[in-house]
Order: C-alpha cells, then structure tokens, then sequence
C-alpha cells in the first residue's frame, strides 16, 4: 500500500531532488506535487482537476511559494477541520527564526531546514519516511 | 609707556579681541577685531556688540532664565562658545568667544576673545561628511555580501547536489574520464559552498550583531568545547583553561571565537598529542586579555598578517581542509568587540592568540 505524499513546492530542481531522495527509501511513496499554494489546497479539497485525488497521509510544505504561499497554506490547513489532521512538515530553505516560530504557532507538525548538501539532503528525507511514514501512527481516515 | 606696550600686545593678538560693557556697547576692540569683521574702529565703538554677534553672549548664556548676566559671564569665563559672527557686508561666519568678565571703575566689563572657525567648521563638515559615506558605504557592503551570498546558495545548491547525485550514480558506468570529470567538478561545487556559507557567516558577524551584554566566557569556551567534541576526539586533543572572567560580549560571537581559535589550534597539529591552554590576565582599564595557546604546527611570522584576510590560506587543499575564512571572522568579531587580534608563533613550536575583552562585574 502507497504512502500518498503531497509535496508542495515550486523549484523543479528541488521536486526531482526529493523524488530521488525517497526512491532511496524502502517505503513505497506515491509523491504528488503542487507547484503553489492555490494548486496545493485545490488537491486537498479535490477540487477542478484533482477530483480524484487521494488524502495525502503526509503534507512537505514549501514556505517561499508563488502566488498563495507556504504561511497560507498552513493557516488554511490547519483551520480546516477535516484537512488539519494531516502531518504537516515545513520543508525550507529559510533558516529564519521568525519562520520557525511563525510555523509551529500556525501549527505545523515541525520545520525542517533543507540543508546545502546532497547527504544531508537525502538523510533528511529518509528521516522524515522513517519518522512520519514508518514509525508513527497516522490516522486511519480524516473526517468525512 | 606700558599703556602703548599693552595696546601693542592688543593689536598683536591672533584673536579679534572687543572689550564690551555693562550696556552691551562695545568700549575697545583690536585691530584684528576691525579686520575680522570689515569695520573701521570708530564704526564700532559704542556700537551694541549685538551688531557683530547677533545673538549676543550674555543671553545666550542666560536663555535657561536661571542666572544674571554677570553670573553667566562669570561661570563661563574661559570656556569657548561657538556662535555667529557677522561682518559689515552682512556676512556670517562661525565663531568661537571665550569670555573674561572684570569688574573695573566704569563698571561690569567683558572681554571677548573672538576666534574665526570657519576653517574648522567646515573641516569638521567634511569629516561628518566623510564618515557617514563611509557608514553607509560599509552598511551597504555588508548587506550587499549576504545579499550575494545568501541568493547564490539556492542556485549552488542545485549544481552541487544533482553533480553529487550525478556522481552517485554514475560513477564507474561511464569511462573513467566521465568519473575524473564529475569528480573535479563536484569538487568544485562543494568548496563553492563552503565559500559561500563562509562568506554568509562573516557578513553576518555585522548583520547579525547583538548587544554586548555581561556573558561568562568561561561558558561560552564550555559550549565551544562540546561543539568541538568530535575534533577532539578525532585528534586526542588535550584542552585545558585557567578561571575565566565574566565579560562584555555578544554571547553567539564568543562562542564562535573560541570554537575557531580552538578548532584551528586542534587542525593544524604536529603529530604527537595536541594541546591548547586558554587562559585570561587582566589588563587596565578592566580589561581582560584572552590567550589562546597551543603545540601545532606554528605559523612564519611572514604570515602574520596574511592569515587573518578574507579567504587566505597557507596550506594546499590536500594538506588541510578549510575556506581561509575563520580568522577573519575572529577578527571582525574582536574588532567588533572594540579590540584587536594578535598572534605570537614559531613555526615548528606552537602558537599563541591572544585578544582583549572589556570586563563585567557583573554577571
């Protein structure tokens, strides 16, 4: 059974980086991407073209985005009943403190900074399938 | 006699010189007070000295309403006040008068020492001026290096890691060139990196500075320690310390001062045991000069200069890893700091680094 990942984030260089990084993983991981915010909520609500589209057991949340960007999105998450109970993880570049306590007090499951290089990279990523799609228990259905 | 000798050491006077009573009236001036303000001598005998020092110098100095005129006068005998002069043309320029109130027959009298500082004054411009060019030019600078640094990293950071992933993957299925290439090139890369977060750390000893506050130091070379722990390990140093005081410092820069100095003193090591001793003696003014003694390798005093710019190194990159960065932050941290780094060392013994921190009683 596929661990549905939504990862929202606008560099392409970066989606293939953490595509490669979870083929690393043994967890088999269907990885969906919405390049912004506005597309990142119209796949959780199932909306237009992503009718479709599965609940994502697990959300990797960009904060620098185009158009709606990763502040919002999180703030909409996690005051949507039936979206907030999907682990929600902050994956940035911004080291910022301001971000960091922005984020936990918008309820973000945590932040994760993205580190410079590659094996940094891809041992964050196999801890984050380790953590939140291995070890942890997740629910087994939002609320309908 | 001594009259004439006395109106000859008047008129010999460097300073414009005007003798003015109790009215405010100008009773004598010197030739140099005539020329400095374009005026014959009897064009300003009996004149208010209003006419050549608008504002006057007696309200001037009671504007706090609290003291009489003789008593301004007085408490302010010798102290220069700069005000404006104004010449016949009805020109102005800066002055400075230093005043010597004396009681005579004809009543309260004022003498006037008048000094024209136009030329200081406008020195004084062009100092301000320059300084705060350089302000900003510096404040601009150190913006525009994490600027720089900081919007280089993401596009960095795609090069080195899909050549790393490159080289991950393809590493003996292409020819042996193939591998050499991507070798090279994600050397690079990744010593592009270390530059860049380098630069980014000491742009930030401006940018990311914080009050100086009373901090332990002796805390802050604990925290270094533990930070430097692996190194440590790795080289079976021996770091050892004297008491050491609690001092004015931005916590986060003294950490990282320690944990440099320590860290290179560990790196650049002969074989045999590496040992750093740090300890602290206090200097006047409360001070505290800080050591930083160890048994490495030593550096040519030729280099004393040199190790401590931006990005110098002595060593190839095979000898030893690094950006050349790390003294040059503990410079700009110490500098900061309002003090300077020194090094004492003999090439084959050990060095020695040594900085001055202001003291707190206080913790």
């Amino acid at each position: 059974m596929p661990m549905e990942v939504l990862l929202v984030e606008d560099n392409p260089g970066d989606v293939r980086l953490t595509r490669e990084a979870f083929r690393n993983t043994d967890t088999y991981v269907h990885l969906h991407v919405a390049s912004d915010g506005v597309e990142a909520m119209e796949f959780l609500r199932r909306e237009g073209i992503h009718a479709i589209a599965p609940r994502p057991d697990l959300i990797l949340l960009d904060l620098n985005l185009p158009r709606m960007d990763g502040r919002q999105v999180l703030a909409l998450i996690k005051n949507d009943d039936s979206l907030k109970t999907i682990p929600t993880v902050i994956l940035t570049t911004s080291e910022a403190e301001t971000d960091v306590v922005q984020s936990y007090q918008l309820q973000a499951n945590c932040y994760c900074s993205k580190p410079m290089m590659l094996e940094a990279f891809e041992s964050l990523v196999q801890t984050i399938d380790d953590f939140w799609l291995t070890k942890v228990r997740l629910p087994r259905q939002g609320p309908d | 006699m001594s009259d004439l000798k006395y109106a000859a050491l008047l008129d010999a006077a460097p300073d414009a010189m005007v003798m003015v009573d109790e009215a405010g009236r100008i009773a004598l001036l010197n030739v140099r007070a005539e020329k400095q303000f374009g005026y014959g001598h009897l064009e300003l005998i009996g004149q208010k000295v209003k006419r050549i020092i608008p504002e006057g110098f007696a309200e001037r100095l009671v504007a706090d309403g609290l003291r009489s005129p003789v008593e301004a006068l007085a408490q302010q005998m010798g102290t220069g006040i700069e005000l404006i002069g104004r010449r016949k043309d009805g020109s102005e320029f800066p002055i400075e008068i230093m005043l010597s109130p004396r009681e005579s027959p004809e009543g309260f009298l004022v003498t006037a020492a008048i000094r024209d500082i136009s030329v200081r004054k406008e020195a004084e411009e062009v100092l301000r001026k320059t300084l705060e060019e350089l302000r900003r030019s510096n404040e601009e600078l150190g913006r525009f290096a994490y600027i720089a640094s900081h919007d280089l990293q993401e596009p960095l950071r795609m090069v080195a890691s899909y050549l790393q992933l490159l080289s991950k993957r393809y590493k003996g299925k292409l020819d042996s060139d193939a591998d050499d290439f991507i070798a090279f090139a994600v050397d690079g890369a990744t010593r592009m990196q270390q530059l860049i977060q380098g630069l980014l750390a000491y742009s930030r000893v401006a940018t990311k500075a914080k009050e100086l506050l009373a901090v332990s130091s002796e805390e802050a070379l604990r925290r270094a320690l533990a930070n430097l722990r692996d190194a440590m390990e790795e080289s079976g140093a021996v770091v050892t310390h004297d008491p050491l005081p609690n001092v004015l410092a931005d916590e986060v820069q003294l950490l990282q001062l320690f944990q440099n100095l320590i860290g290179n003193a560990i790196k650049f090591r002969r074989p045999g045991v590496p040992q750093v001793h740090i300890s602290a003696a206090k200097c006047d003014a409360g001070k505290w000069t800080f050591s930083v003694r160890d048994n490495g390798l030593g550096i040519d005093s030729q280099y004393f200069e040199r190790i401590f710019g931006l990005f110098q190194r002595l060593h190839k990159r095979e000898e030893f890893a690094g950006t050349g960065i790390g003294l040059a932050i503990c410079r700009k941290i110490v500098e900061r700091h309002g003090g300077r780094i020194t090094v004492e060392s003999r090439l084959g013994q050990g060095s020695t680094f040594g900085f001055a921190l202001e003291g707190s009683a206080t913790r």
